[in-house]
This record gives structure tokens, C-alpha cells and sequence, in this order.
């Protein structure tokens, strides 16, 4: 229980089975996996090979078949849809490839969004969606639509909305897939400034080598199994 | 809880903006709904209420005072005392209750028999202050010879057309009236024919004479005492309030058994079920033409959930529950039918006011004459417009509104966030 209270994230045995046209695809097959808080990690492997189904169970975005996901040390299993809301809107900012910015909202309001739904009042949202518009270059574009945005831009203020509200885990997945070198660059440049300055783990999945590459643990998904685990340098920033 | 609420509807009103040409689809749907609704209500009240009009100024008004066997025996036995009458009366002048009186008059009314040298009819004979009723009645205007009663009558009479017809009278023809007296005796009276009317109702024109009521007090032996005190009201939206306030003033009268009050529902319980079986029609064509409107909205709207299945994933993802999902949809869909709903009940009134404040002339469908339950039909109907009933068809409107978005709402609530989150738009 210490263990799982200590780790960001802890799935134990998890399997996720879907059934298509009477065939069952096992997407995710009996992944254990511990991630300690303020780890940079890379989820790696080709199509196919269950690293957004991961994400996704990890997310409390789909339940496993079998297994177990704890995070925050909360059963994702055991809360109900809203109370697993509820630990999504607390503890867990998300990162799609498709930057997934609601069209109605402005750049601010998208990235304030999570902390509108916290109950933040107005000044301390603005305050804080202020700083982090100054800290990324995209002071200026506050009231800019996500359509009047470049691909860059917009997964920029994705980025902020992940992580605005503080949460201690972020899942990105395939964040740089629609980026050039250069924004993929500075994108990741910022990420891991916020996991250096404010100790928030990040979990991609992935196939950019600019990712794997920064990661400070890669692990490889084959068929939905992992095939490695591989952890290199420093220890994670809590 | 009142950020997401305002969330709920900031995110609502942008989304209905950004769909614009479905939201305004929908909304037209409701417009002319409620438009319509507006028109057929307002001219079905106004027809209504020249209905009840008429059979009040044709008959003992919007309230009646009497006394209790009265409504049943039609006999002078059961008259209204001095007393009863004068305490009747000082309640009418009270305020609170003055201010929704038009005027109220007094009738001495037996049924009896009309005879000339033709032959005998039954008559319906009304001793009436003959100022005070040409003010009340709309007799004096369905005049068609001679005059109305005058102050200085005494053996006028003022009859139908049929009743004149049937007994072979003309203007200055005599005819005696034969009715049971206040002392139980058969009392003849004669009288001369000064004016002669047709509203167009058979049972009224067959039947019906006014004589003075001085005349008939003396001729019946009851003095000062009349049978009813009929009551004509601002507006036949204010009888139940007026006869409540009248029933509380006369309270002492009521339980010693000296007098009635009766509302027109209770005096003409024909007219009353005319009324609310054509009310019933009415609700019943506005339901279907709303139950066509509501599927038109569930299917927008349901459109829209399966369009925005991503979007409403996203939602989740971020942190809203599914039931703040299916709230998202359901204030969407209110916000609509709120904002239709007004432009709609607007449009109803101003249109309904423009082409047809001076009324919806039907002359061409039907007569003067057409009568039903004792009323007379106008054929030009004026439509009336209330307040509660702006207030009814919004709130109808918005009820349909969201019964409609319930089931797009639950389909909203039951997204599976990982799959929607796949879809491609």
C-alpha cells in the first residue's frame, strides 16, 4: 500500500481485451508497470502496440479488462465515473496529437478551462494562465480562437491547459506528431522545464526519437506487452 | 457550483453561436411554434371571452347574487330579502371589490306566461331598472323596433322577436302577463309593447320580456325585493377572485342561507363546458403541433451529440462528469428554446396585434345570428391578449425544450471517452 501511495502511477497485471466482430484484439496484455513521481518517461512502439490504450487506462479514459491502475493512490477500478472525473480534474492533465482545444473557447479560456472547473476564481486563473502564455511565447495570443492558431501554438496552449492546475501527472499522446522539428523542439524544451521546475511526471506515448531520446526512462511496447524497460540518467525531478 | 453553472451556459450560448445555421433551423421551429401558439391562444381567449360576454350581459352576469333554491325553482318564493339585497349591495361598493365592478343591476325574474288575443306563450319575465340595464344588457343594441325601456315607464314592455312573432303582437299591441305572486296567488298584469328585439338566440327571443321593475314589484306583490343581483365584472379573468373576495364579505348572509354568490360557470354550466371543451380542443392541436416540433429538436440536437462525440470526450477528459456532459446539452437546448421561445411569443403578439387588433372578421364563414348555450357569436373575434399566457407558453416551450434534450443528454452522458476521443471529425 506505502508502495502505491508513494508512485505516481502503478498498474498492476492489466489487460485490456477489445471484442471486434466476434474476435477479442488484446490490446494491452498483463502490464506491470510503477512510476515514480517526477519521472519523464517515454512510451514507445509501433501502431498497434497499446501505447495510447496504456495512456488511456492510466488516464481513467477506458477500465481494464482485468488488472488493476492506481493513481494518486486511488483503484481507478473502484471510483465511480464522477469521482474518477473528479481525480482527472485534480491529478491528471492530458495531451492529444490533435491538440483537442474546444473551437468556442479562446486560447486563455481553453487554458484556464480546468481551472474553471476546479472553482479558481478569476483573478488567480488569469494570474496563472498570464505567467505560463509569458513563459511559452505565446503572450499576445490570449484571445485568439484555437482556429486563428498555428499547430504549434495551439498544442503550446494544450500544454498549458495539461498542466495549469498543477496535476502531478501528465499524459501526452503523440504530442510533436503533427509538429515540425522546430516546434516538436521547443515543445519539449518546455515540458521538461515544467517537470524540472515543478516535479510533475510526464508519460508519452510516442514514436518521435526527439522523445525517446530526451526520455529519461524508455520503455518499449510490443503487441501490448512490455519488451523493455530502460531507465537512464538522473533520477526523477520530484 | 455557480462557475460551472455559468461555464455550463457560456459554453452553451458559444456552441449554439458556432452551429449557428442548425441553432437557427431549430430555433425557427420554435419560433413559428410559439408564434403560433400565441395567435391561435389570444384569439381563442378573445373568442372566449366575447362568449362569456355575451352570455353575461345576456343574462345574469359574471357573478350573480340570488337567493340559494333560486338557480333551481326560478320562483319568486326564492327572492333576495331587503336585507340580503342591501348587504349585497355595500359589498359591492367595498374596496378591493368596487375597482373590478363594471356596474350590477337588480332583476326581479319569474318565469310565466305572455298571452294576446292569438293565443299563450311561456315567458321568461324580468323586472329591470331600465337605466341601470341598458347599461348591463346588450338588449337595448339587439333592438330591431320601437324603444328600450325608459325611467318613466310602467306598462311597457320590451320582447323578443320570436315571442312577438308567435303571439302576434307589433309595437303598442297589449299582452298580459300571468304569473304566481310573492302570496302564492296567479296575478295578471297587463302590459303594452314599446320595443321589440332579436339577438339571434332562440331561447331568448322566444321568450324573454323586460318590463320595469317597479312595475312587476307591484304586480307580484314583493316590493323592494328582486330575485338576483347581477354583477358584470371588468374582465371574466377576474370572477373567481372577485366572487372569493364577495363570498368573504358576505359570509354571514351565505351561512345563514340568504344568499348565493355564483360565478357565470356555476349559472350557465352549458356555456362553462363550451368553453373548456374548445380550451381542450386547443391544447390538444397545440400538443401535436409541439410533439412535431419537439422530434424535430431531438433530432437536431441528438445530430449534434453524435457530431460532437469528440468534443463531449474531451469534456471529460478534462474533468467534466457525464453528468455535467449531458447538462451541457441539456442548457444548449434550453438556451434555445429560451431564446426562441421569446422571440417567438413576441412575434405572436406583435403579428397577432398588427394584422388583427381590430379583430378576425369571420362574417364571411357566419352570421350574426349564430348562437349557441345562450350566447351570440360575433363574427369579428378580437384577439385578448394576458400575461399568463405569455407566461404559459414559455414556460411550455421550455418544457418541451427540455423533455427534447433528455434523451440527446443521456446519449451525451453515456460517450466512451477513449472512443470518442479516436473519432475524426
Amino acid at each position: 500500500m506505502s508502495e502505491q501511495s508513494a508512485a505516481a502511477v502503478r498498474t498492476e497485471d492489466v489487460w485490456k481485451i477489445f471484442e471486434q466482430e466476434a474476435e477479442e484484439v488484446h490490446a494491452v496484455r498483463g502490464v506491470s508497470l510503477t512510476i515514480e513521481p517526477g519521472e519523464f518517461i517515454a512510451m514507445a512502439g509501433p501502431s498497434g502496440s497499446g501505447k495510447t490504450t496504456l495512456l488511456n487506462l492510466i488516464g481513467g479514459l477506458t477500465r481494464p479488462t482485468r488488472g488493476d491502475v492506481w493513481v494518486a493512490a486511488q483503484n481507478l477500478a473502484a471510483l465511480s465515473s464522477p469521482r474518477l472525473a473528479r481525480l482527472r480534474l485534480e491529478h491528471i492533465g492530458f495531451i492529444f496529437q490533435a491538440y483537442n482545444l474546444l473551437p468556442v473557447l479562446s486560447a486563455a479560456e481553453n487554458a484556464e478551462f480546468p481551472l474553471l472547473l476546479q472553482g479558481v476564481n478569476g483573478g488567480e486563473r488569469r494570474r496563472r494562465v498570464q505567467e505560463l502564455f509569458e513563459r511559452t511565447g505565446l503572450a499576445g495570443l490570449e484571445d485568439r480562437r484555437p482556429g486563428k492558431l498555428s499547430g504549434g501554438q495551439q498544442q503550446r496552449v494544450a500544454v498549458i491547459r495539461a498542466v495549469v492546475a498543477e496535476p502531478a501527472l501528465v499524459l501526452a499522446d503523440e504530442p510533436t506528431a503533427n509538429l515540425d522539428s522546430a516546434a516538436s523542439d521547443s515543445l519539449l524544451d518546455m515540458m521538461e522545464e515544467l517537470n524540472r521546475d515543478l516535479g510533475t511526471t510526464f508519460v508519452f506515448a510516442t514514436h518521435d526519437p526527439r522523445v525517446m531520446q530526451r526520455a529519461r526512462r524508455l520503455i518499449r511496447l510490443v503487441d501490448g506487452a512490455i519488451a523493455s524497460d530502460e531507465r537512464r540518467g538522473s533520477e526523477p525531478n520530484r | 457550483m455557480i462557475t460551472r453553472a455559468t461555464t455550463l451556459v457560456r459554453l452553451a450560448l458559444r456552441n449554439l453561436r458556432r452551429y449557428l445555421r442548425r441553432s437557427l433551423l431549430t430555433a425557427a421551429a420554435m419560433i413559428v411554434g410559439g408564434g403560433l401558439m400565441i395567435f391561435s391562444l389570444s384569439i381563442g381567449d378573445g373568442t372566449h371571452e366575447q362568449w362569456i360576454e355575451s352570455g353575461a350581459r345576456l343574462g345574469s352576469g359574471h357573478i350573480t347574487i340570488q337567493a340559494p333554491g333560486f338557480q333551481a325553482t326560478r320562483k319568486i318564493d326564492d327572492r333576495l330579502s331587503v336585507s340580503a339585497r342591501s348587504a349585497a349591495e355595500a359589498a359591492l361598493r367595498q374596496p378591493g371589490i368596487a375597482e373590478h365592478v363594471v356596474t350590477s343591476v337588480p332583476q326581479l325574474a319569474i318565469g310565466g306566461l305572455a298571452s294576446s288575443p292569438s293565443g299563450a306563450r311561456p315567458a321568461q319575465i324580468v323586472g329591470v331598472d331600465p337605466v341601470a340595464e341598458a347599461e348591463f344588457s346588450i338588449l337595448d343594441d339587439k333592438q330591431t323596433e320601437g324603444r328600450y325601456l325608459e325611467p318613466d315607464d310602467r306598462l311597457a314592455a320590451y320582447v323578443g322577436a320570436g315571442l312577438l312573432e308567435g303571439l302576434d303582437l307589433r309595437i303598442g299591441s297589449r299582452l298580459v302577463l300571468t304569473a304566481q305572486d310573492a302570496d302564492g296567488e296567479i296575478a295578471d298584469q297587463l302590459v303594452r309593447v314599446v320595443g321589440v328585439f332579436s339577438t339571434g338566440v332562440p331561447e331568448v327571443d322566444q321568450a324573454l320580456i323586460h318590463i320595469p321593475l317597479a312595475t312587476a314589484g307591484s304586480w307580484l306583490r314583493s316590493g323592494d325585493d328582486v330575485t338576483t343581483i347581477a354583477v358584470l365584472a371588468d374582465n371574466s379573468r377576474a370572477v373567481n377572485r372577485l366572487s372569493r373576495s364577495l363570498r368573504r364579505q358576505l359570509a354571514d348572509e351565505i351561512d345563514t342561507g340568504r344568499l348565493t354568490v355564483l360565478t357565470w360557470r356555476e349559472a350557465s354550466p352549458e356555456l362553462d363546458a363550451v368553453v373548456r371543451i374548445d380550451d381542450l380542443g386547443n391544447y390538444v392541436w397545440q400538443g401535436i403541433m409541439f410533439g412535431i416540433i419537439a422530434l424535430t429538436i431531438v433530432n437536431t440536437v441528438l445530430m449534434s451529440v453524435m457530431y460532437r462525440k469528440r468534443e463531449f470526450g474531451l469534456l471529460q477528459a478534462l474533468g467534466f462528469t457525464p453528468r455535467q456532459t449531458g447538462g451541457l446539452v441539456i442548457t444548449e437546448g434550453l438556451t434555445l428554446t429560451a431564446l426562441s421561445g421569446f422571440v417567438g411569443v413576441a412575434l405572436g403578439v406583435f403579428l397577432t396585434w398588427f394584422f388583427f387588433r381590430d379583430g378576425l372578421d369571420f362574417s364571411f364563414a357566419w352570421d350574426e345570428d349564430w348562437s349557441f348555450s345562450g350566447v351570440v357569436l360575433d363574427p369579428i373575434i378580437l384577439p385578448l391578449f394576458s400575461v399568463r399566457r405569455f407566461v404559459q407558453v414559455l414556460v411550455f416551450i421550455l418544457f418541451i425544450g427540455s423533455v427534447a434534450s433528455l434523451y440527446p443528454a443521456y446519449r451525451a452522458t453515456r460517450i466512451d471517452v477513449a472512443e470518442s476521443m479516436k473519432f475524426e471529425r
